[in-house]
C-alpha cells in the first residue's frame, strides 16, 4: 500500500467518525430534498413561474450543490486547520511522506463523499419523484467534476492559510451562507431577480448549480458556468499550493 | 566550540556553525556539535535555551540562517526523504487525530516507511499493548508520550530525536521511559535527548551538551563537565569538642571553613576529605554527622552558564519561563 492509499484509508476513518459531517454533508442533502419534494403540494409538477421546472428538478441539482459546499466550504477548512493546529501536518513532514498527500487524502475523500451524496440526490430525484435521470449524462458528467474541483479547491485554499481549525470553520462559514444563497437553495435561482442571477451566474456555488441543472435538464452548461468553474479550480488549487503553510 | 571529528562516517549528527533568528532575536547562536553514531547525547539548558529550535534545524524543520546540519551525511532541507527514513522525531508538540485508536495511528505511520517495525511487537515493548484499540484522545498523558515514541521508531530509524520526552509525565512513567531510552541505546540507535531535566541527562547521556541563550556553553561527558567546571568538594560534620578552625583552614588542600555552633563545613579539592579527617583523628576528635557532596552536574550547570536550571522535577513544569 502506498503512503497515499495508507493516508486516504486513515482519512476516511476520521472523516466516518464524525457525525456531524456524515449526517450534514452525506445524507442531509438528499433528506432535504425528500422533504422538499414530499411537503410542498405539487413539487413533482412543472410550475410556469418556475421556468417550466418543478420544483423538485430545481432542487435536485441544488443539493447536490448544497453537499459540496457543506463539505468543501463549511467542513473541509476546519478538518485541514485541524490538522495544522494539532500538529499533525508538522509530523508528517518529518516522514518520508510529504504533508501535501494528507491535504490530497482529505480532498480525495470529500471528493467521494460528494460522489455518493449526489448519487443520493440522483436516487431520490428518481425513486420517490420520478425524476428523470440526469438528461445529458456526459454534461453533467463534466459539471459535476468540475464543480467538485472548485468548491473543493476554494475549501482547500481556506485550509491552506488558517491557522487552526476554529479559525478554519469561521471563514468557511462566512463564505458558506452566501454561496448557499447563490446556489439558489434558499431561493430558487428560477425566481430570482435577473440582475441577481447574473450575478449569482458568476459565483462558482451558482455556476456549479447552473452547469449541472442544465446537464440534468439535457441540454450543454453555459460557456460561463464552465468557465467560472474551470478558473476557480484552477486558480485556487494553484493559490493552495503556492500559499500553503505547513505550520 | 567545536568537537572536531575526524571519520566524518562515525558521525550521526553534525552541526557546524548553527544559527537562527526570530525577529532580530538570536535563539540559536553559532552552534556547533557531533552525536557519534551508537551514542546519548543530551541537549540541556533551561526553557527557551535554544534546544527545540536547534534539534527542529535538524529534523529539516527550520532552516537555519547559518551554518550546516548533517544527518548521516545528508543535509536534511535537500535530502529530505533520505533524512526521514534515517532519522526518528518526537515533537515536543505534536498530537495526533483524537478519534484514532492507538493501532490505527502506529498502522498509518507504518504505511509511510519502506520496512517497517511490527506493530504488536512496538506496542508491546512501549508496554501500549492492551491500549492499542483505544482512541487517542482518551489516552493519558503517558500514554499518548509513547504513542509519539512509537511513531518516532515505527520506521526503524537509525537515530532518534526525542524532545522533552518525560516533561509532563510521573515520576514512575519518567523512570519506564528512561529504560526505553536506554533499551534503544541498546539496540545501537544514536539518540539525541533534548531535556531541561539534570537527573534525566545524568542518568542517560553519554555526553551532555549544555545550551544557554542560545549558545553552546560546554560539551563533555557528565563526570567531565563536573570536571570542566573545577568544582570544590564540601565536607560537613559535628563535634562538641574544643576545635580550632585554623588548624582546618591551614592544610593546603583546603579553601575554606564555615562554622554554625558545633557544625563544621570544609571546603577544598577532592583530597580535602582525607586530610581533614586525618587531622580530626590526629586531635582524637570522632566528627559526628560526617557528610561529603559530590559536585553534581547542577552544581556544573551553575558553575558553566552562571545561572541555574530552575526546574521542579517533581511536577515537570519549569518554574522558570523565560519564552
Amino acid at each position: 500500500m502506498t503512503a497515499f492509499m495508507t493516508l486516504t484509508r486513515t482519512q476516511a476513518r476520521v472523516f466516518l467518525r464524525e457525525p456531524v459531517v456524515v449526517a450534514f454533508g452525506l445524507i442531509f442533502p438528499a433528506v432535504l430534498l425528500l422533504v422538499i419534494g414530499s411537503v410542498f403540494p405539487g413539487a413533482t409538477e412543472v410550475n410556469a413561474e418556475l421556468g417550466d421546472k418543478s420544483l423538485v428538478q430545481i432542487y435536485a441539482p441544488a443539493s447536490a450543490v448544497m453537499a459540496l459546499l457543506t463539505l468543501g466550504i463549511a467542513m473541509l477548512p476546519q478538518a485541514i486547520g485541524l490538522d495544522r493546529e494539532r500538529g499533525i501536518l508538522r509530523r508528517l513532514s518529518v516522514t518520508p511522506a510529504h504533508p501535501r498527500l494528507l491535504v490530497a487524502a482529505h480532498v480525495l475523500v470529500q471528493a467521494v463523499a460528494v460522489t455518493i451524496a449526489t448519487i443520493g440526490a440522483v436516487l431520490v430525484g428518481r425513486l420517490a419523484f420520478d425524476l428523470p435521470l440526469p438528461q445529458a449524462p456526459g454534461w453533467f458528467l463534466l459539471a459535476f467534476v468540475l464543480s467538485a474541483a472548485a468548491l473543493l479547491g476554494i475549501g482547500v485554499l481556506i485550509g491552506a492559510l488558517v491557522p487552526t481549525a476554529q479559525a478554519g470553520t469561521g471563514t468557511g462559514m462566512l463564505l458558506y451562507f452566501p454561496m448557499l444563497f447563490f446556489a439558489g437553495i434558499y431561493v430558487p435561482l428560477e425566481i430570482m431577480p435577473a440582475g441577481l442571477r447574473t450575478i449569482s451566474g458568476w459565483t462558482p456555488a451558482g455556476a456549479a448549480a447552473n452547469a449541472m441543472g442544465d446537464a440534468w435538464a439535457g441540454t450543454a452548461p453555459t460557456a460561463t458556468s464552465l468557465l467560472v468553474l474551470g478558473v476557480t479550480a484552477v486558480a485556487s488549487g494553484v493559490l493552495a499550493a503556492r500559499l500553503f503553510r505547513w505550520e | 566550540m567545536s568537537t572536531a571529528m575526524t571519520t566524518p562516517t562515525s558521525n550521526a549528527i553534525a552541526v557546524d556553525g548553527l544559527t537562527k533568528t526570530y525577529e532580530g532575536r538570536t535563539v540559536v547562536d553559532d552552534v556547533s556539535f557531533t552525536v557519534d553514531e551508537g551514542e546519548i547525547l543530551a541537549i540541556l539548558g533551561p526553557n527557551g535555551a535554544g534546544k527545540t529550535t536547534t534539534v527542529e534545524s535538524i529534523a529539516g524543520l527550520r532552516t537555519p540562517d547559518a551554518g550546516t546540519v548533517g544527518v548521516f551525511g545528508h543535509d536534511p532541507l535537500v535530502d529530505r526523504t533520505e533524512v526521514a527514513r534515517l532519522l526518528g522525531v518526537q515533537l515536543q508538540e505534536s498530537s495526533f487525530q483524537d478519534k484514532l485508536t492507538v493501532r490505527e495511528i502506529v498502522d498509518t505511520y507504518r504505511g509511510l516507511y519502506p520496512d517497517p517495525l511490527d506493530a504488536d511487537e512496538l506496542l508491546g515493548s512501549l508496554g501500549l499493548g492492551p491500549s492499542a484499540g483505544t482512541r487517542y484522545a482518551k489516552l493519558s498523558g503517558g500514554q499518548q508520550q509513547r504513542v509519539s515514541i512509537a511513531v518516532a521508531l515505527v520506521g526503524r530509524p537509525r537515530a532518534v530525536i526525542l524532545d522533552e520526552l518525560t516533561t509532563g509525565l510521573d515520576p514512575q512513567s519518567r523512570r519506564d521511559t528512561w529504560t526505553l531510552v536506554e533499551d534503544l541505546h541498546d539496540r545501537g540507535v544514536t539518540v539525541l535527548l533534548v531535556t531541561h531535566f539534570m537527573e534525566e541527562a545524568e542518568r542517560l547521556a553519554d555526553r551532555v551538551a549544555l545550551i544557554d541563550h542560545g549558545r553552546l556553553v560546554a560539551l563533555d561527558t557528565p563526570q567531565g563537565l563536573v570536571d570542566l567546571a573545577n568544582l570544590e568538594q564540601r565536607l560537613s560534620f559535628s563535634t562538641t569538642a574544643t576545635l580550632d578552625e585554623d588548624w582546618i583552614r591551614r592544610l593546603p588542600e583546603v579553601s575554606g571553613v564555615a562554622r554554625d555552633a558545633d557544625t563544621y563545613v570544609v571546603t577544598g579539592d577532592e583530597r580535602m576529605v582525607f586530610s581533614v579527617v586525618s587531622l580530626l583523628a590526629a586531635h582524637d576528635i570522632v566528627p559526628g554527622r560526617l557528610q561529603v557532596d559530590q559536585p553534581t552536574l547542577d552544581d556544573a550547570f551553575v558553575a558553566l552558564a552562571g545561572r541555574p536550571l530552575i526546574t521542579d522535577t517533581d511536577t515537570g513544569t519549569t518554574l522558570e519561563a523565560t519564552r
